[in-house]
């Protein structure tokens, strides 16, 4: 069993993973910001009813729920280049074949939340009773001026807890990007893995970052909420 | 480079013929951790000494793990040990011939259950005190009146939550294809690594998990339905 794993090579390896965590965080960032702003987008119009855009909505917001984060990473690293090739080449003259995996990435991570959000979003609105908003009316405040300073400060502190597990979510989902080549924490334990022969004490360094991480981020959370009771 | 109809139906056949491979660790996991699940929030709803506390840890860190991470880490302790403990107990199957399966089957259960226990605690909070002790009244025991009174109970308010669990479950057992178990997406990709029509298998793999998608929700929107009348049965 002492062949398998050691501590000095745990200890040797372990800051060559932790530090790789910035990736995760990078991902994490940039999804959530854009996956924010798309998925207020799609509870606004979801809400608001308009023909066929509202089909379109739900459409989308199914093909997302149904399938599997990699299948829809796969699609959109293997399909976006298909299908904005020539017009990013012809336009921007940027070759997407050449461009890092991780943007894609992204892309199928802001997509994903913007449905799971968006769903978040629209039932912490509608969770707002609607003698609120005739409150906002009946002292002469717009449409607008109502949603944002009475309807939306509410649904701010409804939202909270589920947005903080979809967070954690993500950051749990960023160990998928691997699979494309990513070198995050996991992608890095693999190469190490390859490298030196010993793989138990890359993934064993890997799976303490991840948990590690993931209850920091929770309990961030759980903090936040209380605070703002 | 373009999108070719006739191998994205021929990865659609292929992935069609490894559903039942999908559904399978999906329906299996969902009821092996159903039981689990609700096994461990009972212990933890009575503080059972012990192991109340440690399934409280367990549960708290395991929630952190990505199920990808432990699928992987599971997997390459599998492999290697397994050679050692074969040899100590006098095992003559090769590696080689085990099914990774199982090892897919081990993580999901494992974190299935406890997501799912979360669920069932959030659900005996939801049900009154006063249910136990109309319980207790008539001289049932603690473990018919779990039985016979709080777990009825429970179904209607657990409904939503499992169904987020079994879609959730349906698309965590695409993971199980980085461990070489051919399901749904590795099913899709054979014809396409032939033609390196990658898109197309992963257009037809994203399909067949929409169509299972779609009928769990409508199954789903049945049985709550059914579950609604039952608590309207017993309201009035």
């Amino acid at each position: 069993m002492g062949n398998y794993f050691s501590i000095d090579r745990f200890i040797n390896v372990f800051p060559k993973i932790i530090s790789n965590i910035s990736v995760n965080f990078h991902i994490v960032f940039w999804s959530m910001l854009f996956g924010t702003i798309l998925a207020v987008l799609v509870a606004v119009l979801r809400l608001k009813k308009i023909p066929v855009i509202s089909q379109i909505i739900s459409v989308y917001i199914s093909f997302m729920r149904g399938t599997p984060l990699l299948v829809q990473m796969m699609i959109a690293f293997y399909g976006i280049p298909l299908l904005l090739g020539s017009l990013f080449l012809n336009v921007f003259g940027i070759n997407l074949n050449r461009i890092e995996p991780v943007i894609f990435v992204e892309i199928a991570i802001i997509l994903n939340e913007g449905a799971f959000l968006g769903e978040i979003f629209r039932g912490a609105i509608t969770s707002v009773p609607s003698i609120q908003t005739e409150a906002g009316y009946s002292i002469g405040m717009t449409g607008a001026q109502t949603f944002s300073r009475i309807v939306l400060p509410q649904a701010f502190k409804v939202a909270l807890p589920h947005y903080g597990v979809d967070l954690v979510g993500v950051f749990q989902n960023t160990s998928l990007v691997f699979t494309l080549g990513v070198v995050d924490v996991l992608g890095k334990a693999k190469t190490l893995g390859a490298a030196t022969g010993h793989t138990l004490e890359g993934y064993i360094a890997a799976t303490l970052v991840y948990i590690t991480f993931s209850l920091i981020l929770k309990g961030a959370f759980l903090l936040l909420e209380k605070k703002l009771k | 480079m373009s999108f070719n109809v006739s191998s994205f139906l021929e990865s659609l056949i292929s992935a069609f013929k490894y559903a039942p491979v999908t559904l399978e660790l999906t329906a299996i996991t969902f009821v092996v951790s159903l039981i689990l699940g609700t096994f461990i929030a009972t212990i933890r709803h009575y503080r059972v000494p012990v192991l109340s506390q440690f399934f409280a840890i367990f549960v708290t860190i395991y929630m952190g793990l990505p199920m990808m991470v432990a699928l992987i880490l599971y997997n390459l302790i599998f492999m290697t040990f397994y050679n050692d403990f074969a040899e100590a107990f006098h095992i003559s199957v090769q590696i080689s011939d085990i099914n990774p399966i199982f090892i897919g089957f081990f993580a999901l259960i494992l974190g299935t259950s406890c997501s799912i226990s979360e669920s069932v605690r959030g659900a005996f909070r939801g049900i009154d005190k006063t249910q136990y002790e109309a319980g207790y009244s008539i001289g049932l025991t603690k473990f018919q009146t779990l039985r016979r009174i709080i777990f009825p109970q429970m179904v209607p308010i657990l409904l939503p939550g499992m169904q987020n669990s079994l879609i959730g479950l349906l698309k965590a057992s695409n993971l199980v294809s980085a461990i070489s178990v051919i399901e749904i997406m590795t099913g899709a990709l054979l014809p396409a690594l032939l033609y390196y029509s990658y898109l197309e298998g992963y257009v037809a793999a994203a399909l067949v998990y929409w169509i299972i998608g779609a009928c769990i929700e409508l199954l789903a929107a049945i049985a709550e339905k059914n579950s609604g009348k039952y608590l309207k049965r017993t309201v009035g």
